[in-house]
This record gives C-alpha cells, structure tokens and sequence, in this order.
C-alpha cells in the first residue's frame, strides 16, 4: 500500500477502526477456538475469521473491509436471535457493542471509496 | 458509547492476553504435581493427640494443646463455674413471648422470629411521606492502616423507653427511639484484632430476670456475645455490668476450646434464653484447617452466667465443662446463623453448618457427617439433641445455614394447626417441619446427586429437596447464560464456564479443573432470614443467585501462594485467609475460591438478576404470589462504578425483612444502598430512599410517641463491596419528626 503524506483526519480514524477490528477479530479467532474447542458456541471463531478479515481489507483501504464487516455483524443478529430470542437483557453483551461498531464503520464506507478510488487513479497515471 | 466500547475492547484484549493471570489462584489442568499429602484413612484421620508430634511445617497451626494466644481470653476473666440444670431458676415471663403493639423486643421481633409487627400507621399511602428522623453515628468504622472487614448487620430491638443496638465491635447502646439521643453507652474495647471475617453484630438480647426484684439494676438487662468471645450482661436502665452475672457482668467464651488465636472464633448473633438458659454458639473462620478450634454450643443461666451445659459433637454424651488440658473436640461443624428459642417445647434450634476444612470431608467422623448443615433440636435442660434435620449431606459446598429459622402455626387438614418451622437454605429449598418432631411436613425428595471428584472423598448418593416449597434459585446455568458488557467478556465467561466442571447444583469439588458451585456459599437465603406475616400468611423471601468459582490446589500449591491458617505462627493478616482462598491445613488439600465473575470488571459472568424477592402463600398452598428482582442498577457497574441507573436488574443482597399489619415489607439487603417499602399483596415497590452507605442489616420497625418508626442499619458490607458507615438511620413521618 502505498504511503502518502496527505491523509485525512478521517481516513486515519477509518485505520484506527480497521485496527479495533482486526484485534477484536484475532481475540474472537485465537479465545473462540479454545471456546470451540471445550465443546462451546462456534460462533466466535467463525465470526472472529470475518472480523480478521474485515479488519485487514479496511487497513488496506479496501471497502470490502467494511461490508464484511456488516456481514459479520447481520450473521452476529442472527446468530444472537436464534441463541437468546427477543431479550433485551441478553441481546446486550451480544449485539450492543457490534451494532455500535457498525455504525461507524458504515460511516468508513465513503472515506474507505475516496481511498479506493484515490489509489485506482494514482494506478492508472 | 464508542469510547466506552474501546475501553470494553482494551479490557477483552488484556484478559486474552492473560487469562490465567488474571485467575492465577487456578491451576491449570494437570500443573502442581501429585497431592503431597497421602489420601486419609484410619490412622491418620484422629484429631492429634496431646503427645502427636507437632506438624513441623512452616505453614502448619501450632497443636490444638498448645496455649491460647494473649488477648485470646480478652478481659483475662477467670475460669466461669458450672452448675446443674435443675439449679436454673424458672424463667419469668419475657418481653418477646408477647410484645407489647409498639415494641421490637428480640433480633426476630417475637420468640417465633417472625419479623412480623402489628404497627399500622405505615400503609401503602401514608409511606410515602416517609422522612429520615434522625441518625446514629456508633463509631465503629474502619481507621487508616485497618482492613475493611466491616459489616455491621445490627437490627436494633425496642422496648419501652429503650432502643438499644450494639456497634459494629460490639458497644452496646441505649436511644431513645424518638430523638435518637444516647441515653447510655457500655464500651467493650473488642480489639481490630478480634475481628474474624467481620466486624457484625446483629442484635442484642433482652432479657427480665426473675431473681432480681423489678426495682433493682439487672432486672431488666442486655445480653450480648462479643467478636471476642465474651457473653456480656448489663443493666438495662443504666447500661452497668450486672455484678451477678458471670465476673462481673462478664463471661469468658474461650474456656474448654483449647489453642487460638484474636479473630479465629467470634460470636456475632445475639443469643436466644430458653426457659433460663443462654444458648451460645460461634462462628469459626472458614477454610483454615482440619482442628481448628471446635464449633460447641454452650448452655449458661441467664441469671448467674455459670455454665449449665454443652453440645460437643466430638463427645456426644459428655455435657461438662473441659478440665485441665482437655477441650471440645476441634474441627466440629459450628453455628453462626441466630437460633431461635422454643420455650413451650423447651426447645432450641441450632442452625448448623460444615465441619472445619469445609471443601473437603474425607477426614470427618460420621457424628459430624449427622448433624453438619443441618437444623439440630437441642434440649435446653440437657444440650443433647431431640431431633436433626440435615439439608445437605456430607456438605462441601459451604451451604451453611445461616438462616434464623422461624415458627409458624401450619393449617392442617383438620382444625388444629401444627406447630411448624421454616428451614430457609443457602440451596434455595426452604424446608417446612414438625418442630416437635423434625419430621417434614410439606413433602421432600431425595434425589440422585453427583458422585465425587478425588479420591478419599464420596459424595452422599442423593440429597433432599422440598418440592413442596417454591425454589428460590434459578435454572442450571448453560454457557449461553453468560453474560458482559460486550462479546469480549461473555466469550471470556464461556470459556470460564467450559472450562470448569458442572453438573449442577451438587457439582463435586475437583482438583484437575474449577468447578462451579451454584447456589453457592452466597446463594439462596443467607442470615436476612425470612419474615412472616401470620395474618395474612404470607413469607417473604429475599435471596440471591451468585455461583462461586472454586478449585482444590495441592499443598504445594497453596504452599507456593503463602496460604496457612490464621493461628500459624508465620502468619501475617491479609496473608490469603478470610473466607477466600483457605488452606485447609490438615487436609491433601487447599481451596482456591472467587466469585464467578470476571475478575477486571468485578462484574459476575452470568446473566441477572443476581437477587430476587419472593412472597408465597403459606395458607393457601404455598403458591407465589409474585416474584420480582431486587435492587437497581444505580450503584452498581463494570469496575465497580456506579451507572446511575435505575433498571431493576436485581443485585445481590444481604439483610432480611420486615412485614407490617399496614400491609408493608421494609427491606434494603440490595447493594444499591437503598431501603424500599414494598406493598405485600402486590410486590409494588411504593417507597424508597437511599441510605449514606450499604443496606446490609435487618431492619425493623417500632412505635415511640404514638408515631412508627423504620429503622434501618446502613452499615455496608466488605464482601458485598458496598460503602462502610457507622450509621444507624431512623424513618418517620414528618408529623412524628416535628414533636
């Protein structure tokens, strides 16, 4: 990637979120295999692969890297209704923090395309 | 949000990063070698004897002959004599047997330990105008360089012109009930040192003797047992020592128990008198050592202090004093819990818990294994039980009662009600007996429970249920009930609970992995006890859902963590003992223990709510007539910060009720430090206010002036993380405060 000295204030804050979420994504990987592997829930590590993912296409300025993570967080609803119905009390721990994330990373998707696109000219000069 | 979420992530991140650190007290699976001390069995079980050779062991206790510590006899009082039961005088006829409409006579209100007052100007309308009408500051709080080992848990008792209440280290006090001012004050310089797990005392305990013509000092006197061990009688009027009781209005506790130290053993419940005798029991720390001091229950006359009889679980038969170098024999189940006197069946009843080593039971003989965790009907003529009822066999869950129990008249099938008791549990299963006979009334099951983890120590094939009672506890826990505030501490707690064994509530103790005790040791009903309203006859339960988190270490391992007993030479205060981690020195094994929770947020790893209040229907079928969580969120949050909120998410709590004839239920018990009013028919909180420090007491209600007061102790609890004070706070109506 190539480096180049007039980023933005928000692209930054766009890397700083790519960051959060691949380091949330590796805890999910490495803590929800050993959870799978004690016999628990699989979703962590399956959603944890997504978020590791999600977090390196955003730090390659990618926009993908946002959409996986909204699928990651579509398959977290799902995946939350389905283990504790409509309970707010427990939809909390599970979808509150995502959901919160994924708000701002859908406020990326424009910084991540201007980043997208910037790369797309400079490649074609 | 977003900052708050970052925080959330960087705490999930550290824990990752270090989930066993964060837990180190557990062994990983399989780390700290073989058990270095060899399985128990015949040969090696017997408490050593005069002539054993001392345990050498830098983290042993010295010999159960060796000489008690200095300060241990705290007022240096000689030996007390002994006399027979036929010598106790007849009892004259006491406040508590019938108290008088405006009166808190005894811890429970009546003999019956009800809670229950007929007061009525306090109904679901009128409190709600309900304001502070004075305060009492006791003065027992922690000093800088002390430990917080504070929780007062004082419910006063009223009688007549007196509010008298005792302090957190056991200065007994007369108020007047109207104004609050200190009408007298008896200090009893109880040590810091003295103070074991906590500094509590629940009540005091009024007594009229029938000796001492009514116009003379200690007619009317105050009885209360100290942290140091001390029963302690004065006089009621002026709050003088009764020079007839005892030395000087004093009793020294610690003769016949052998070696000790300041702290190991201490009385924090005020004591019953049965047709004329005192009953005593104590508490003994937790977890410290096999032959720690014994858990003997002690008649004495009320009138003269002299000793009348014991109960020595060791020594069945034998009801005298120890002489010379002998003492009760150690390691016995104690009592902590507040007993409840029957004079009509001449009866009192001893809430029990576990023998000392409390995790692991390989080592107790069977007259422990029958009466521990249980309900044991002494005879107060002669200390020797009528009946036992047990609610966990071979307990090793620290499912200790701590309970008062209290008698009601149970409608039977016919016109003539039985005389009933109700055995509330740590469990959850609160138990309804026969109290002349112990025999159940309301139907039990025995049901299969798990079989036992390590070898040299099996489990009891089944335990008891009442299935005639409302559980008071929830479901099994399942890995989805863990809980956080985001995903990162809830896939935390799941691998906690993966990680350890469970297979309910009777989970045996394990040495390979953790595992989860729920209920646990602060589960179910604890020492709030319950109330009863025999008008209406309905019970009020408040109690919790807290699981513990506990693995047996090897002595190597609880070596290397420093842990040994408080009476071990080397020991140094703050050095692992407490309740916590315990070394259980005499045993192949040591106890590590926490909450369930995760340890950097303090918050616990299941789903609320963590505490509960229920009212059941004793007349009509025991039905629950509602249920609800009990405590808000507002002084309660990650890290222990407080979130201001006022969701009901029921926290835990300590401290018990009161019930009305105005129809109300006074409690505060939850650790967001606020008393409520609740309507009794319909579970409605219609009144709260919050208290300048925790709510853990009973509190308790009276009439002065023609005006009801409310009287709660906001003393705060060490364990229950809520603030410590040193104040009494009394409620009224603005018409009551104005006089």
């Amino acid at each position: 990637m190539p480096i180049t000295n007039n980023r933005t204030l928000t692209e930054w804050l766009t890397l700083l979120l790519g960051v959060v979420i691949l380091l949330v994504g590796l805890f999910f990987v490495i803590a929800g295999g050993d959870l799978a592997m004690l016999g628990g829930s699989t979703y962590y590590v399956l959603c944890g692969i997504v978020l590791v993912a999600s977090g390196v296409f955003m730090l390659m300025g990618r926009t993908l890297g946002a959409f996986l993570y909204l699928a990651a967080l579509a398959y977290t609803w799902v995946w939350s209704l389905w283990e504790v119905g409509f309970s707010p009390v427990d939809l909390l721990p599970r979808a509150f923090g995502p959901t919160i994330l994924g708000i701002l990373v859908a406020l990326t998707i424009p910084v991540l395309r201007r980043m997208e696109s910037r790369r797309t000219l400079r490649g074609a000069v | 949000m977003r900052r708050s979420y970052l925080l959330a992530t960087a705490a999930g991140l550290a824990l990752a990063c270090s989930p066993l650190a964060a837990n180190a007290q557990f062994a990983p699976a399989g780390s700290g070698g073989p058990p270095s001390a060899t399985i128990p069995g015949p040969g090696n079980a017997d408490e050593p004897k005069e002539n054993t050779p001392p345990n050498s062991s830098y983290f042993a206790g010295p010999s159960p002959y060796a000489p008690q510590a200095p300060g241990v006899n705290a007022a240096n009082l000689p030996d007390i004599e002994s006399i027979d039961a036929s010598q106790v005088p007849a009892m004259a006829p006491q406040q508590s047997a019938t108290p008088a409409r405006e009166d808190w006579p005894a811890y429970g209100r009546d003999d019956k330990a009800t809670r229950y007052s007929p007061l009525t100007e306090l109904n679901p309308e009128t409190v709600k105008r309900l304001e502070p009408a004075f305060v009492y500051h006791t003065g027992s709080y922690p000093r800088p360089g002390q430990a917080n080992k504070w929780a007062a848990e004082t419910t006063p008792i009223k009688v007549g012109d007196g509010l008298y209440m005792c302090s957190a280290q056991n200065d007994i006090i007369k108020l007047d009930p109207a104004t609050g001012k200190e009408i007298w004050r008896r200090n009893l310089g109880v040590k810091y040192e003295a103070i074991p797990y906590t500094a509590a005392c629940k009540g005091v305990t009024y007594f009229t003797s029938s000796v001492v013509p009514e116009d003379e000092p200690c007619h009317n006197r105050i009885i209360e047992g100290t942290l140091d061990m001390r029963l302690v009688a004065v006089d009621a009027a002026t709050g003088a020592f009764c020079p007839a009781f005892g030395h000087n209005g004093q009793v020294n506790l610690m003769q016949g128990l052998g070696e000790s130290v300041p702290g190991f053993v201490a009385m924090t419940a005020p004591p019953p008198v049965v047709n004329g005798v005192v009953v005593v029991n104590h508490e003994v720390l937790d977890g410290q050592r096999r032959w720690a001091p014994s858990g003997v229950v002690r008649g004495y006359d009320a009138e003269s202090g002299k000793f009348v009889w014991a109960w020595d679980v060791g020594n069945p038969d034998d009801h005298s004093q120890p002489t010379g170098n002998r003492h009760y024999s150690r390691g016995t189940p104690n009592s902590w819990a507040t007993m409840t006197g029957d004079n009509e069946q001449g009866l009192v009843y001893v809430p029990t818990g576990n023998s000392a080593g409390d995790y692991f039971s390989g080592l107790r003989s069977p007259a422990e294994n029958a009466v521990s965790t249980s309900v044991v009907a002494l005879d107060v003529k002669s200390g020797s039980p009528r009946w036992v009822y047990q609610t966990t066999r071979k307990d090793v869950w620290d499912y200790d009662m701590g309970s008062q129990v209290t008698m009601m008249d149970m409608p039977g099938s016919d016109d003539t009600p039985t005389p009933a008791l109700i055995v509330p549990t740590k469990r959850g299963q609160t138990f309804v007996l026969d109290r002349r006979t112990g025999k159940p009334i309301l139907p039990v099951e025995e049901r299969p429970a798990p079989a036992g983890n390590v070898p040299g120590d099996s489990r009891a094939p089944t335990q008891p249920w009442s299935v005639g009672m409302p559980a008071l506890r929830m479901p099994e826990l399942k890995e989805k009930d863990m809980w956080g505030m985001s995903p990162l501490d809830q896939l935390y707690c799941r691998i906690k609970f993966r990680s350890a064994h469970y297979d309910g509530e009777f989970t045996a103790p394990s040495l390979d992995k953790p595992w989860i005790m729920y209920p646990g040791n602060n589960g179910g009903s604890d020492w709030g006890s319950m109330s009863y309203d025999p008008q209406s006859g309905i019970l009020i339960a408040n109690w919790n859902a807290s699981p513990m988190y506990a693995q047996l270490i090897t002595r190597k391992k609880a070596d290397s963590l420093g842990l040994m007993p408080i009476d071990d030479p080397n020991y140094k205060p703050g050095a692992g003992a407490a309740e916590g981690n315990g070394p259980m020195e005499g045993t192949p094994y040591a106890i590590a223990i926490a909450p369930f929770w995760d340890p950097v947020t303090k918050m616990l790893c299941h789903r609320p709510p963590y505490g509960m209040i229920t009212a059941i229907d004793m007349k009509h079928g025991q039905k629950v007539l509602w249920q609800h969580p009990l405590g808000t969120a507002r002084a309660n949050g990650p890290w222990g910060l407080p979130t201001g909120l006022s969701w009901e998410i029921g926290t835990p709590n300590n401290g018990g009720s009161v019930v009305t004839a105005g129809g109300l239920i006074f409690i505060a018990a939850a650790t967001d430090n606020m008393i409520r009013a609740i309507d009794e028919h319909t579970g409605k909180v219609v009144w709260s206010a919050v208290l300048p420090g925790g709510g853990q007491a009973n509190p308790m209600t009276y009439e002065a002036n023609g005006h009801q007061y409310v009287a709660i102790m906001a003393g705060g609890h060490h364990f229950m993380m809520t603030p410590i004070t040193d104040q009494l706070v009394v409620y009224a109506l603005p018409d009551a405060i104005k006089h």
